[in-house]
C-alpha cells in the first residue's frame, strides 16, 4: 500500500478456496454512447464466477446499468467480448440470449396492462410452457417474493405499492429459472424492514438454487450483506477494486474506494460484519472437553449457555452475555460496552453456543471465513 | 307540408340515405385506420429511414410526414371532391377515396403519439425479457397506445360524417343528396324540409357512432388502464 495515491485498476486477484469458472466473463468491455465523449464504462475486465452473487456499486452514473444491459445485449459494447458459460455472446440472437438470462429493471417496467401473474409469466409463455406449469409457477414465485398469490394473482399493477410491484418485477425475472439473474437496484423502493426480510430470503433462496447474479446498489450494507464479490465502481465507468466485502472493507484498492467504503469508517466496518463471517474463537461446555486453552460454559438442559466456567487468562469471571450469529460485530461490541464484558457468546437461533468474540480480537485483524460452508 | 309529415312520407327514403352514409362513413374509416396504423407504427418504430441516419434526423423526418399528412386535411373538400372526379369518375369510389384521404391523418397522428407515449421502462423490460420487436409492437405498444389510438379513430370518424356530405357533389350516396338538392332548390316545396331532414340525419348518424365508440372503447380498453 506504499504508491496507494495512484488510482489502479484492481483486476480480479483473489482465487476463492473453490475456483468456480465464470459464468459471465466481461473481457476488455469498453462503451461509448453515441455523441458522447466520455467511455460510459471504460476497459472492464470482469469474471463473475458461476454461483456467486457480484454486486456492483458506486456513485449515480458511473456505468453499472450500462455494464448490466452489456451482459444480456440490451446495449452493445463499443468493444470487447462477452462470455456466457464460455460462449461468446457478442454474436449470438439477442432476443434468445435475453431469455435465457433473468433481467430485473431499475425502473420495474410491469406491464400495466397484464395481471400480476400474465407479468410473470411472460417468458415462461414464450417458451411455451404448459399452463398448469405455467400456474404453478407463479404462485410459487409470488409466495417467494412474500406476496399471497389468491390476493394479488389478478390484480393490475397499478393496484399495487411501488414495493410491491419491485418485488413482482423480481418474481417476474425469476420466472424461467434461468441461471443468470441480472438486477438492477431491485429493493430500491422497499422499507428498510421489509428489504432486510427479502435479502435474507434472497439469501435463503440463492443457497438452495445458486444462481450466477449480477445485482447493483447504492447501499453498502446490501453490497456487502449480499455479495460473494463487490465491485466498485468510479466515475467514467472505471472499475476501481474487484473483491470480497472483506477485502473491500478492510483493503481498499485506492482513495477513491476507501472514501466510498467511508473514511475514518473503522467502527461503520464492524456494522457491515457479520458474526456468521467471523473465524470465532472455539469454546465448549463445561467437562465435554479438557479444557487446556480455550474458553468454556456451562449450559443448561436446552444446550443454552448460562455462565462461564473456565476462560484462559482471566480472573475475574464475567457475567456470559450472548450475542445471534445473524447479528453484527458492530451488536458484539455494543454489547460488550453495555454489560462491561471483554467477551461475549455467539449463538445461533436456538441460542447454542457457537463461538466466543474477544474485545482483545477487534484491535486484531478480524480472521473471516467464506461465505459458504 | 309540415317537417313530420315529410319525414312520414320520405321515411323509407331517409333511412336509405342513413344506411348509406352510415356505411360509406365506416368503409372510410376503415380503409383510414388499416392505413393510419400500418404507416404510423412504420413512422414510430422509423422502419421507413435508414439505420445510418442519426437519432435527430429521424425524428425529424417523422415529424416531416406527419406534417404532410395534415397537409392533406387543408384541401377543401370540395375542391378534392372535384380533383378526383376526372380519375375516379363519380358515385361511390371518388367518395371513398375522398373520405379516406380526409380520415387517415387524425388517426395516424394518434397512432404515432399513442406508440409514443408508452412508458420506455416497459419496452425496457420487455426487451429484456427476450420479446422481439413483433411480439413488443403486438402485446405490448399496440394493447397500451390503443386508447389513444381509438380515440383518433373517434375523431376521424366525427370529421368523415361532415366530410361525406359534401361527397354528393360526385353523386357519393348519403345525406349528401337530398341536403344539396335542397339547397339547390331552395324555396320550392320541400326544399327547407330536405335540408333539415339531412343535417338531422348526420346528427343522427353521429349519435350512433358516439355510442357505439363508447361501447367499443369499454370493450377492447385493457382493464389494467382504463380509466374508471
Ligand atoms: N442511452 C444513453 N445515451 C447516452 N448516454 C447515456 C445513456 N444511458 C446512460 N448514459 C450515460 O452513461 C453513464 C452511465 O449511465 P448508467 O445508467 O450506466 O449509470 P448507473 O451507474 O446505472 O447510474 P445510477 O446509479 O444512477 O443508476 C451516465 O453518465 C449516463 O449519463
Ligand atoms: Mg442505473
Amino acid at each position: 500500500m506504499s504508491d496507494d495515491v495512484r488510482p489502479t485498476i484492481a483486476r480480479p486477484m483473489i482465487a476463492r478456496p473453490t475456483i468456480a469458472h465464470p459464468m459471465i466473463a466481461l473481457q476488455g468491455i469498453t462503451k461509448t454512447y453515441p455523441g458522447q465523449t466520455r467511455h460510459a464504462v471504460a476497459q472492464l475486465d470482469f469474471d463473475v464466477p458461476d454461483g456467486n452473487i457480484v454486486m456492483l456499486i458506486g456513485p449515480s452514473g458511473c456505468g453499472k446499468t450500462t455494464t448490466l444491459k452489456m451482459m444480456n445485449r440490451l446495449i452493445e459494447p463499443t468493444s470487447g467480448r462477452i462470455l456466457l458459460d464460455g460462449e461468446d455472446v457478442t454474436g449470438v440472437d439477442g432476443d434468445q440470449l435475453r431469455r435465457r438470462i433473468g433481467y430485473v429493471i431499475q425502473q420495474v417496467g410491469l406491464f400495466p396492462h397484464f395481471t400480476i401473474a400474465d407479468n410473470i409469466a411472460v417468458v415462461p409463455r414464450i417458451l411455451g410452457w404448459d399452463r398448469k406449469r405455467i400456474d404453478t409457477r407463479v404462485d410459487e414465485l409470488l409466495h417467494l417474493v412474500g406476496l399471497e398469490p389468491r390476493d394479488f394473482r389478478d390484480r393490475h399493477p397499478r393496484q399495487l405499492s411501488g414495493g410491491q410491484q419491485q418485488r413482482v418485477g423480481v418474481a417476474r425475472g425469476l420466472a424461467a429459472d434461468p441461471a443468470v439473474m441480472l438486477m438492477d437496484e431491485p429493493f430500491g423502493a422497499i422499507d428498510p424492514i421489509t428489504r432486510d426480510r427479502l435479502q435474507d430470503e434472497f439469501l435463503e433462496i440463492q443457497r438452495q438454487i445458486a444462481k450466477t447474479i449480477c445485482f447493483v446498489t447504492h447501499d453498502l450494507t446490501e453490497a456487502v450483506k449480499l455479495g460473494d464479490r463487490i465491485a466498485v465502481f468510479g466515475p467514467g465507468g472505471v472499475l476501481q477494486q474487484y473483491d470480497t466485502p472483506e477485502q473491500i472493507l478492510t483493503h481498499p484498492a485506492n482513495d477513491f474506494v476507501a472514501e466510498f467504503v467511508g473514511s475514518g469508517a473503522a467502527v461503520r466496518r464492524l456494522s457491515l460484519l457479520e458474526l456468521s463471517r467471523l473465524e470465532l474463537e472455539q469454546i465448549s461446555v463445561d467437562g465435554v472437553d479438557s479444557p487446556n486453552g480455550h474458553p468454556t460454559y456451562r449450559a443448561d438442559a436446552a444446550g443454552r449457555a448460562v455462565a462461564w466456567s473456565h476462560l484462559p487468562g482471566v480472573s475475574e469471571m464475567p457475567p456470559l452475555v450472548t450475542v445471534p450469529l445473524s447479528g453484527t460485530v458492530y451488536d458484539a461490541v455494543d454489547v460488550m460496552l453495555d454489560m462491561r464484558t471483554p467477551l461475549v457468546a455467539v449463538v445461533d437461533h436456538e441460542d447454542r453456543p457457537q463461538g466466543a468474540l474477544r474485545w482483545d480480537a477487534l484491535v486484531r485483524e478480524l480472521p473471516t471465513k467464506g461465505r459458504r460452508p | 307540408m309540415g317537417f313530420g309529415e315529410y319525414v312520414g312520407s320520405e321515411l323509407s327514403t331517409l333511412g336509405f340515405y342513413a344506411q348509406q352514409h352510415f356505411l360509406l362513413v365506416l368503409y372510410a374509416v376503415a380503409a383510414a385506420s388499416v392505413i393510419a396504423l400500418a404507416l404510423g407504427v412504420l413512422l414510430h418504430t422509423n422502419e421507413l429511414t435508414p439505420e445510418s441516419w442519426t437519432r435527430k434526423m429521424r425524428v425529424g423526418s417523422r415529424e416531416t410526414a406527419l406534417l404532410l399528412a395534415s397537409a392533406a386535411l387543408t384541401v377543401p373538400s370540395l375542391a378534392l371532391f372535384g380533383l378526383l372526379q376526372p380519375v375516379l369518375g363519380i358515385g361511390v369510389a371518388p367518395a371513398l377515396v375522398g373520405l379516406t384521404i380526409y380520415g387517415t391523418y387524425p388517426v395516424l397522428r394518434n397512432t404515432v403519439a399513442g406508440l409514443s407515449s408508452v412508458d420506455p421502462a416497459v419496452l425496457d423490460a420487455a426487451r429484456g425479457m427476450g420479446l422481439g420487436p413483433v411480439r413488443r409492437m403486438l402485446r405490448v405498444q399496440l394493447p397500451l397506445a390503443w386508447p389513444v389510438i381509438l380515440s383518433g379513430i373517434r375523431v376521424a370518424t366525427l370529421i368523415l360524417i361532415g366530410v361525406a356530405v359534401v361527397a354528393a357533389i360526385v353523386r357519393g350516396p348519403g345525406f349528401g343528396q337530398p341536403l344539396f338538392t335542397g339547397l339547390g332548390r331552395l324555396g320550392a316545396v320541400n326544399s327547407f324540409n330536405q335540408v333539415l331532414a339531412g343535417t338531422l340525419g348526420c346528427l343522427a348518424v353521429a349519435a350512433v357512432y358516439e355510442i357505439a365508440f363508447f361501447a367499443i372503447a369499454r370493450l377492447t380498453t385493457p382493464r389494467g388502464i382504463r380509466v374508471r
